[in-house]
């Protein structure tokens, strides 16, 4: 019936239909996203770009369950989890999607190594055997006892890549990955996600970084509230080739 | 200034929960002590205003003839003075035998000084022979009033009277037949007043005390001179009002009354100004960009720290506020529960406006000292610095690299570890949140079990007998005993009133003298061990050695009606209740005066009925009172019971002390830490493994303090428990087992409560909000 087993038995993808989300009520009421259809494939790497307001954060957000729609109908990995409150969605998010932050959200009191190993030690999935392995892949395998005070930017984020995989999840949800970083760190973590989406993961990048675009496989641009376009790009080009 | 008002009130609310904890604390702080110091004042007050208006007298004096010591007492300025018949005689009510007390009155008039309340029945009647006036306890002890009849045992044997009326006396508020007897048997002893005439008539005798009453304005000097002017008159022995044995007892308790009201009141506002340091410390971190933002655009140093000092006074007056309303109201409720519990016919209840204004004060400089650190901190915040973001975090000390190495423990606990070290104003205050309540309920635990365990010791190894009788020499009474079914042992024993003199300090007290080999007396050493009674010499409580400034082997004097007898210290007894002289038998038939009576002690079959044996030997011929010891026991159980409820108030204070403490700095603990723990979540952490490790955090630093709480907890029980210690209690610090684990599994129990509304947080943080905010 099917080609490999793995194939089936995970669905990776995203699908989006009719969503909606108002924050307020009344007069005060912001409408940031006015009815979002949207379908990922699985293992798609998809960069997300538009300008300031527009509502990228808030559609990643609502992806990865950590937000809720208003509106509309969301499934995740084979999940319907609209209508659900975030609050209750830690299986979802453990069992299916990584974040990684612009601004790393490491916990300063804890190593490299043990950033990574408190999400195993916490959500129960994931084995701290694997650890090492997870910073070696991420090339700080030399800096795993170091404090987040003692790596740079880009350290941090690429701890922070080793924490979205400890759980091994089916859907990497970037936002904004390299905001905080100059370009060749910034290069190096998008090299990372692409990696990851080679591996077979879907993979999603939040972005107002145009050139970011040029390693998806489609980009979509979302501008107030609305999805404008959903552009795909025949030809990724590889991260390490990126420049902005 | 009318934007920064509206500043101050949006933090105050947007921290509602917090500031109400610390409101609370101060609270409860502001309230114990206008509880406490409001009970001292109007217990004082109502103490006062029945000896007022009763009379109570100053100087009670015997020795001489009275009429010409009063005459003397007047003559040197007391305002008034009397002579009255006072004696012990066995008296026989509702088919109990007892030595009772009978005090002569006028039947024309209450008397000037010394008066009583005739609270049920009527006074005299004019001229009456017949009538007595029967002291409340005594009325309650046997269930009889106006109309009853009792029989007094005078020379001509014994005398039928009928209860004319029963009375509260400024004498008798606390029944004790003297300072050395302040703790018996309530069947074994009854005032009976009577017509002055007869009752000299029943005793052969004429009055033999003086009473003196001292003008209200009457200084220290003036009593002095008073009580000098009676003793050259011929007066032996004074008592002056401080020590007569109601008083005193009463006293004690007021005393107490007085400690609590400075020392537990403290530890709440040191709790509370500890708290709300935590909570605005927290907030001028946080706000350190704005504070750094407007002292550049020019806002004054003054305006930033009056900010900041402003929300301190307001959290400070909120809390002192309501204390003292509630503080108002406790005092109204323990002073009529403890007046109505002993007795005093008069309860005074007044809102001093001296202790309403502490207690505001109090409050309000709780909330400045509590903002004035970090008041200051932020005025002297540096613009330039504090408008860069707080985000840059320290480099890991040693402490962290060391902890990193224990990683064999889950990594929870490591974040626990290194935070207690890393965030120490939150640690110093869960600590001290915990020692504080351990302190709090330890005293006050402490100063129960210590009682009741002195108690026991008292009457369970020290007065071994079960039962003590006075009896008519020569009536064969103690073959008699002997043979009363029930009756296991009958031992004579010696009982009399001596002078301890030692150089130029007295003390007067009881001589006790027992059989040499006697078991109804565990003499009880000051090491805790037993030793025999010595042939030669004397045994004496501890408190002489201060009171009188002797030692083992110095020779005293014991005085008494027959003359003075030289006599060596042999050792000191460490015996809680009373202080006392013990000798053998022998020894002090040389000592005391000739008497009539003879006195035994009894031990009892186990099981017997107790009601039953005071009735059957009460009965026997020539017994003239008797006193049953377990009867004691629960007279005191009685007069502890409404010290546990206190106790049990305490403990409940104590219990929200820390919780209230535990519950701020848990806050500021989940504020500061928000970001991770929503970084936690987004990760898929669930609510109970992120809200643990938080608690985690809180119970260590709890667990932490707890061996600091409980010597802390046991060395100011002590202290507390020595501010009572005198010649009639002399309390040792005695826990029983269980107390020290429940008082430290109690603040963990509070520790792990307020970890509840934590877990609440943890729950409701918006995790999607949170983590796109650069972390704090
Ligand atoms: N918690 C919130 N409460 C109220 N409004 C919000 C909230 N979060 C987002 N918004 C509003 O929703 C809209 C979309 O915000 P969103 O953060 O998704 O934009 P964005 O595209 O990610 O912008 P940026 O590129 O600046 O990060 C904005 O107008 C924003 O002000
Ligand atoms: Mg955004």
């Amino acid at each position: 019936m099917t080609p490999t087993v793995t194939a089936v038995a995970t669905n990776r993808g995203v699908s989006l239909k009719g969503v909606t989300r108002v924050f307020g009520t009344g007069d005060a009421a912001v409408h940031a996203l006015k009815g979002i259809d949207l379908e990922i494939g699985s293992g798609e790497l998809v960069v997300v770009i538009g300008p300031s307001g527009s509502g990228k954060t808030t559609l990643c957000n609502i992806i990865g369950g950590i937000d809720a729609a208003t509106d509309g109908t969301v499934q995740v990995a084979g999940e319907d989890i609209e209508g659900r409150n975030p609050g209750t969605l830690d299986t979802f998010r453990r069992d299916h999607v990584g974040f990684i932050f612009q601004f790393f959200n490491l916990i300063p009191t804890l190593t490299a190594r043990e950033n990574v190993e408190v999400i195993v030690e916490m959500t129960g999935k994931g084995d701290k055997a694997h650890v090492p392995d997870l910073l070696k892949s991420v090339d700080l395998g030399d800096k795993m006892d170091n404090f987040p005070a003692q790596l740079s930017g880009g350290q941090q984020q690429r701890v922070a890549v080793a924490r979205a995989l400890a759980t091994d999840p089916d859907i990497l949800l970037a936002d904004e990955p390299t905001g905080a970083l100059d370009l060749p760190t910034g290069r190096q973590i998008l090299g990372l996600l692409q990696d990851l989406h080679r591996e077979g993961r879907t993979v999603i990048i939040v972005t107002h970084n145009v050139s970011v675009a040029q390693i998806a496989d489609r980009v979509i641009t979302v501008v107030d509230g609305k999805i404008e376009s959903s552009t795909v790009n025949d030809n990724p080009a590889d991260a390490a080739d990126v420049t902005w | 200034m009318r934007a920064t008002t509206h500043k101050s009130i949006r933090d105050l609310k947007r921290q509602w929960r917090q500031v109400a904890a610390v409101a609370v604390t101060i609270m409860l702080g502001v309230m114990v002590y206008v509880a406490t110091a409001g009970a001292y004042q109007n217990l004082s007050a109502s103490y006062q205003e029945t000896y007022d208006r009763l009379a109570f007298a100053d100087y009670v004096a015997t020795g001489g003839v009275p009429t010409d010591v009063a005459t003397a007492a007047t003559d040197a300025g007391a305002s008034d003075a009397i002579t009255r018949l006072q004696v012990d005689p066995p008296m026989l009510i509702e088919d109990t035998k007892l030595l009772g007390r009978v005090v002569g009155m006028p039947t024309d008039a209450h008397p000037t000084i010394d008066d009583v309340d005739v609270i049920d029945g009527d006074y005299f009647d004019d001229g009456a022979t017949d009538q007595v006036l029967l002291e409340t306890h005594a009325a309650e002890t046997f269930g009889i009033g106006p109309g009853d009849t009792l029989q007094i045992f005078g020379l001509d044997g014994w005398v039928t009277v009928t209860v004319q009326g029963v009375v509260d006396t400024p004498e008798y508020l606390w029944p004790a037949r003297s300072r050395q007897d302040i703790m018996s048997d309530p069947h074994s002893f009854a005032v009976a007043y009577a017509p002055e005439d007869m009752a000299e008539q029943w005793f052969g005798e004429g009055p033999n005390q003086a009473l003196a009453l001292m003008p209200a304005d009457a200084s220290a000097a003036d009593g002095d001179a008073v009580q000098k002017a009676m003793r050259d008159a011929g007066a032996t022995a004074i008592t002056p009002w401080e020590d007569q044995a109601s008083n005193a007892t009463l006293s004690e308790d007021l005393d107490g009354f007085d400690e609590m009201s400075k020392a537990f009141p403290a530890m709440f506002l040191i709790a509370a100004g500890v708290a709300s340091w935590v909570l605005l410390a927290r907030r001028i971190i946080q706000e350190r960009p704005i504070i750094g933002t407007l002292m550049a655009s020019g806002a004054r140093r003054g305006r930033v720290l009056r900010h900041y000092l402003g929300q301190g006074i307001v959290i400070g007056a909120i809390g002192s506020v309501l204390g003292v309303a509630l503080g108002m109201l406790a005092n109204r409720a323990v002073t009529t529960a403890y007046t109505g519990f002993v007795g005093v016919p008069d309860t005074v209840i007044h809102n001093y406006p001296w202790m309403i204004a502490i207690g505001l004060a109090f409050g309000i400089v709780v909330g400045i000292l509590g903002a004035l650190g970090p008041a200051v901190t932020a005025s002297r915040t540096a613009p330039a610095a504090a408008m860069r973001t707080a985000g840059s975090s320290k480099p890991p000390g040693a402490w962290s690299r060391m902890v990193a190495r224990l990683d064999w423990l889950p990594v929870s606990a490591r974040m626990a570890l290194r935070d207690i070290v890393r965030s120490r104003k939150r640690t110093f205050a869960t600590m001290l949140g915990t020692v504080l309540a351990l302190v709090l309920v330890l005293t006050s635990s402490g100063m129960m079990t210590s009682i009741v365990q002195a108690v026991n010791l008292q009457y369970t190894e020290i007065n071994l007998e079960d039962a003590t009788v006075a009896a008519q020499q020569g009536a064969g009474v103690g073959d008699a005993l002997a043979d009363v079914d029930g009756v296991s042992a009958v031992e004579p024993t010696t009982l009399g009133q001596v002078t301890i003199v030692a150089d130029a300090d007295s003390y007067a007290t009881l001589l006790h003298g027992y059989e040499p080999d006697t078991t109804m007396h565990g003499f009880r050493s000051q090491d805790g061990s037993f030793i025999d009674l010595p042939t030669d010499g004397v045994l004496i409580g501890q408190a002489v050695i201060d009171l009188l400034d002797v030692g083992v082997g110095d020779s005293i004097t014991l005085s008494t009606d027959a003359g003075d007898t030289d006599v060596t210290i042999a050792g000191f007894l460490d015996e809680p209740i009373g202080t006392s002289v013990y000798t053998t038998n022998d020894a002090a038939a040389t000592i005391l005066p000739e008497t009539s009576a003879e006195a035994f002690a009894l031990s009892f079959d186990d099981g017997v009925d107790r009601d039953q044996m005071r009735q059957t030997i009460t009965q026997l011929d020539g017994v003239v009172a008797y006193q049953d010891t377990r009867a004691i026991i629960s007279t005191i159980d009685d007069y502890l019971g409404l010290f546990w409820a206190f106790i049990g108030i305490m403990i409940l204070l104590g219990a929200i002390l820390a919780f209230a403490v535990m519950y701020v700095t848990m806050a500021v603990n989940v504020v500061e830490r928000t970001g991770e723990l929503a970084t936690l979540r987004a990760a898929g952490a669930p609510v109970r493994k992120v809200a643990g490790a938080i608690a985690v955090e809180s119970l260590l630093a709890t667990i932490l303090a707890i061996p600091l709480g409980l010597w802390m907890g046991a060395v100011a029980a002590q202290q507390f428990l020595n501010t009572f210690n005198n010649d009639l209690f002399q309390l040792d610090l005695m826990w029983s087992w269980w107390v020290l684990p429940a008082a430290a599994l109690g603040v963990l129990a509070a520790a792990l409560i307020s970890q509840i509304p934590a877990a609440r947080a943890v729950k409701k943080v918006d995790i999607a909000t949170v983590v796109r905010e650069r972390a704090a």
